[in-house]
């Protein structure tokens, strides 16, 4: 019997989640909602992303993100957090990394809120409910910006 | 209370449980509430500041709160839960942040400026809220998987 491996994998679709073959962007997931951080774990996960963290609010996403730093190449941000929000935390982030990858994540689509948070340097904003192919192409926008 | 506050926590009502549960929604009568009103069992909360203060309520049985937050994880292909855990309780609150984001949106747009706080939630039995000066108005809603009340209670601040 032939095992899986013994096919050809010509047919194999890329995994978007790689940034080279072997070696997955590295992604920090701020968010003060485990659905969603599970939620977003998993649709990331599934390409071949890898999450190398996870933060429950702003202040300790910014601390993650210096303990993790270089070795992250995304950051999911929400934005109605408690103790620091998202961005105060992307603010902080950017200061210490002005080249940081970050994408927003909120329910709230507020054209100011929106705007505020490309001019400090997010890479892309999502306006939730969130839906697997709506993540992946903006955060692959966001990679390949 | 205005009723321009209101339409857009209907709509979002509508548009995000559709989105999200894939469901038809049925919409009750509206009714508003001045006096203390009884809780169904699990309640998610998220506060709103800014022009207007108030909070909004998402209220439903402890067992359609595990039919929604069991359909909501479905959809997302992750694990069922059998009981309102903390999954169970970050699902629901979830659902409410997305309804009340959206309305805040639609809201802003309109000029009304405000913002929302990080949901919480509460369950309990014989739990009842009451907001004094406030009057709530109530929307329910019928989906497959249970009733759902949002209640709302605004006031303009001066």
């Amino acid at each position: 019997m032939k095992a899986k491996q013994d096919f050809p994998a010509i047919n194999e679709r890329e995994q978007i989640g790689l940034k080279a073959p072997g070696e997955p962007y590295r992604v920090l997931i701020v968010d003060d909602s485990m659905f969603v951080t599970k939620q977003i774990s998993q649709i990331l996960s599934s390409e071949g992303f890898e999450v190398v963290g996870t933060a429950a609010d702003g202040d300790e996403g910014v601390e993650k993100y210096k303990e993790l730093f270089p070795n992250v190449d995304l950051v999911t941000m929400d934005i109605t957090m408690p103790t620091m929000d998202g961005v105060t935390a992307l603010e902080k982030i950017i200061e210490f990394d002005k080249n940081a990858c970050v994408v927003m994540i909120s329910a709230l689509g507020k054209q100011d809120l929106v705007k505020k948070s490309l001019l400090m340097g997010a890479k892309n904003y999502i306006v939730k409910p969130l839906d697997r192919k709506k993540v992946l192409e903006r955060i692959v926008m966001s990679l390949n910006a | 209370m205005r009723v321009e506050y209101i339409n857009p926590f209907v709509e979002s009502a509508y548009s995000v449980i559709r989105e999200v549960l894939n469901v038809e929604v049925k919409r009750g009568e509206l009714y508003l509430k001045s006096s203390s009103i009884p809780v169904l069992g699990v309640a998610a909360i998220v506060g709103l500041a800014g022009d207007v203060e108030g909070r909004v309520l998402f209220d439903m049985s402890r067992e359609s709160a595990l039919n929604v937050a069991n359909d909501m994880l479905k959809s997302m292909d992750m694990d069922q839960i059998d009981s309102l855990n903390d999954m169970g309780r970050a699902t629901i609150t979830e659902l409410a942040n997305m309804i009340t984001g959206q309305a805040v949106t639609k809201l802003h747009n309109l000029g009304f400026k405000f913002d929302l706080t990080p949901p919480a939630i509460f369950t309990g039995d014989n739990m009842e809220v009451s907001d004094p000066g406030v009057e709530a108005l109530i929307v329910p809603m019928e989906i497959p998987q249970g009733k759902i009340e949002i209640n709302v209670a605004i006031r303009e601040r001066t």
